[in-house]
């Protein structure tokens, strides 16, 4: 692991819970006995990996969940990597993969009070997000309303398992919310294929957790697609969208294929006034964890070339978690230029660091 | 031939492994039934610390559905992304070129030394 100086933005770290006990204090009263009998209600697929989720050194000393304790993240993550800040994204998003709107918007904001009073201020590399749910949109507006206004919270982060196309008027009330509060919007895999949510491939649910975790990337891509011909930038022009761990290679097709048919079929969708890569180019943003690993290294950056993804990309390593990229081991191949406008200036200026 | 003894055979129960500073590197010695094995602390894929990974045994190649578990204590699992190791050769079980690096292992006297220098051959 050679250390070259550069400045570091590592735009997907998962702190998480001691356990589910922690939210009490800060649940409302009358779903506290829910909370203590049952856990936050987020529901996971049950596709088993033999790998399993955390990395296996993250586990704190004194116990706990990887991610659990604030001294050791920043021990073995932000000194160990020179990290300058790192957004905590927790998990709680997972909670819209349950079926009850109100009690994920209850958990998911008791989460956002205890990330605030045990995360935010305890080390000066901490941002934080905003957890929604994705439920009842309104109830999420309201959170992002609610929580937006503190000056370390830096985006709003949701799940990307959802029930519907993240494009569809169901949402936007989420995105009015995020615009008016000046916040990217991010969006998290983790529960595709649970509970609410849609099957986690398009061909609905494969066997093994290597499909699953390969297939998440087709999530994602539906999602864009539908940002983008809704007309979501067009009716919320200085919304930022930004897809974390969805895998980043899969982009030029996308963005070939949906530019070639709109010039067949703009006319379904006229309100988009550029070509749909242009709103991409212009609105989105995505993370590089995990990063594809080509067998020669150059290919990778040819591709990054092809779509101006250095304007595109955000550094995230997704500490503590099994397929975490240490930055100074990835992407060795990258001209430096690339890496410091990757690793750090586009997420400066994104999230006003 | 540079032997550097690291450790007691008694330190390193069968089942067991220790990992052993020598000089600049990090050593895991591992017992596979009674017999000792060496890998550097240092997987080829990212550099993560490999010895402290799970040992265990794995599912063999097999025909499709069929489910063959052997390699009962060989195999390391590295514990950033999951790659599984041969203990005894070094490799990957994804593709035989990509290999941790191993050490040869002798016992004398009851200490376990390693045999540094000269590129170790693989069994
Ligand atoms: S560092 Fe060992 S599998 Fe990646």
């Amino acid at each position: 692991m050679t250390k070259q100086p550069i400045n570091i933005i590592d735009c997907d770290v998962h702190n998480s819970l001691r356990s589910h006990m922690d939210l009490v204090p800060y649940m409302p009263d009358a779903m506290k006995r829910r909370l203590i009998e049952s856990g936050t209600g987020a529901l996971y697929s049950g596709y088993y990996s033999p790998v399993g989720v955390p990395r296996k050194d993250a586990t704190p000393p004194g116990g706990g969940p990887a991610g659990s304790d604030p001294g050791f993240l920043v021990e073995q993550l932000i000194d160990q990597h020179r990290i300058d800040y790192c957004l905590l994204t927790g998990s709680m998003y997972d909670a819209s993969s349950g079926h009850d709107a109100d009690y994920a918007a209850a958990i998911i904001s008791a989460y956002n009070d205890f990330m605030l009073d045990h995360w935010i201020g305890k080390h000066h590399s901490f941002k934080g997000t905003i957890a929604v749910s994705t439920l009842d949109p309104h109830l999420a507006a309201r959170e992002i309303d609610r929580m937006g206004p503190h000056p370390d919270m830096v985006a709003v982060i949701m799940s990307s398992a959802a029930r519907m196309p993240y494009g569809q008027r169901f949402y936007h009330p989420i995105y009015e919310a995020a615009e008016r509060q000046g916040l990217p919007v991010m969006i998290h895999p983790g529960t595709e294929g649970a509970g609410s949510t849609n099957g986690p491939t398009a061909a609905g649910y494969p066997s093994y957790y290597l499909e699953w975790h390969t297939c998440l990337s087709q999530n994602f891509m539906a999602h864009l697609v539908s940002l983008v011909c809704e007309g979501v930038f067009e009716k919320y022009p200085n919304l930022k969208f930004v897809l974390v761990e969805g895998g980043v290679a899969w982009l030029p097709h996308l963005m070939w294929r949906l530019d070639k048919n709109y010039k067949a079929l703009r006319a379904q969708v006229p309100w988009l006034k550029k070509l749909p890569s242009q709103y991409i180019r212009e609105h989105c943003y995505l993370t590089t964890q995990p990063i594809e690993e080509p067998e020669r290294p150059g290919d990778l950056i040819t591709l990054f070339n092809m779509i101006d993804a250095e304007n595109m990309l955000l550094f995230s390593s997704d500490y503590p978690h099994w397929d975490f990229d240490d930055p100074h081991a990835i992407l060795k191949a990258m001209p430096a230029e690339m890496k410091r406008k990757i690793y750090y200036e586009n997420a400066k200026q994104l999230f006003k660091l | 031939m540079n032997v550097q003894f690291v450790a007691a055979v008694e330190e390193i129960p069968e089942g067991q492994r220790k990992i052993v500073q020598v000089g600049k590197r990090s050593v895991g010695i591992f017992n596979i039934r009674g017999k000792y094995y060496a890998l550097l602390n240092y997987c080829p894929h990212y550099g993560a610390e490999l010895c402290k990974g799970l040992v265990s045994g794995t599912t063999m190649e097999s025909h499709v559905y069929e489910f063959i578990y052997g390699k009962d204590q060989e195999i390391i699992r590295c514990p950033w992304h999951g790659w599984e190791f041969d203990i005894k050769t070094g490799c990957s079980l994804f593709d035989e070129q990509v290999k941790a690096k191993r050490f040869e292992v002798i016992v004398q006297d009851g200490q376990i030394g390693l045999i540094l220098g000269a590129q170790s051959k693989r069994e």
